[in-house]
């Protein structure tokens, strides 16, 4: 059975750990395992990375940095694979970047390829105006 | 987060508690230890639960004002996932990581002694 939840919130910084934290109860629902920090869940702690990496980047990318937009996630829960999008009104943008070169000490860049490498699949689609960047694992 | 500094002296002890995030982040920025590009540093992670881009980003903008980047700050006391997130982005390195403070420190001190 697929099942969806969509949460809506600011787009501010400070909700970033209400996403993620609410991302990894959800994730805990497949795994049935609870959430204490030290769990060491990979599938939990997966997710918990991804989405703090993918709602900061809504927040710091806003096209107007006056007033906070809405920002819209969804989860589809699988019995098996969790996918999380987030959908946003800012600019287009590509998520093929390159991978910062870490020799020259850069402070920023690492987002993207955290979420990569902790996810099986990453999307990205530009929908009426709208980017939907999608996340999914499999237990 | 909270930021603690637990000993100061020729090698300073900081200890980071909670989370180290984009809200988190610029309160590195604040701390005299942290930012004084002559001081060696240990940075103790044990009480550290999660750390994201923006948080290792600053652990590592940190490390680039240092006069002498890789020793200038020390990082010890790594969970695994905090572990997790410096490997995944070869940010590990440009740090000596060590797992107990206390080596940490001992080396720390030897460099700075070096140094003078």
């Amino acid at each position: 059975m697929k099942r969806t939840m969509i949460l809506t919130l600011p787009g501010e910084i400070i909700f970033t750990r209400v996403v993620s934290q609410t991302t990894c109860s959800v994730a805990a629902l497949l795994t049935g395992k609870s959430l204490s920090a030290s769990d060491g869940n990979e599938f939990t702690n997966a997710f918990e990375l991804a989405i703090s990496e993918a709602f900061t980047n809504s927040v710091l990318h806003s096209a107007c940095q006056c007033e906070p937009q809405t920002i819209t996630i969804t989860f589809t829960i699988e019995p098996r694979q969790l996918t999380v999008s987030i959908h946003d009104l800012n600019p287009p943008f590509s998520i093929d970047t390159p991978d910062p070169d870490i020799e020259n000490y850069p402070e920023n860049g690492y987002g993207l390829l955290i979420i990569r490498k902790v996810m099986d699949k990453v999307t990205y689609n530009r929908e009426n105006g709208s980017n939907i960047i999608t996340m999914s694992k499999q237990l | 987060m909270i930021i603690t500094e637990i000993s100061k002296g020729d090698v300073a002890i900081i200890a980071f508690n909670g989370t180290l995030d984009a809200s988190s982040a610029p309160e590195l920025r604040k701390n005299r230890a942290l930012n004084d590009p002559l001081q060696t540093v240990v940075v103790d992670l044990q009480k550290l639960d999660f750390i994201d881009s923006s948080g290792l980003g600053a652990i590592v903008g940190v490390a680039r004002l240092k006069d002498d980047r890789r020793f200038g700050i020390l990082l010890s006391c790594m969970n695994d996932r905090v572990r997790k997130v410096f490997e995944i982005t070869n940010a590990q390195k440009l740090f000596h990581i060590f797992d107990d403070t206390k080596a940490a420190v001992e080396y720390g001190a030897t460099r700075q002694s070096t140094c003078k």
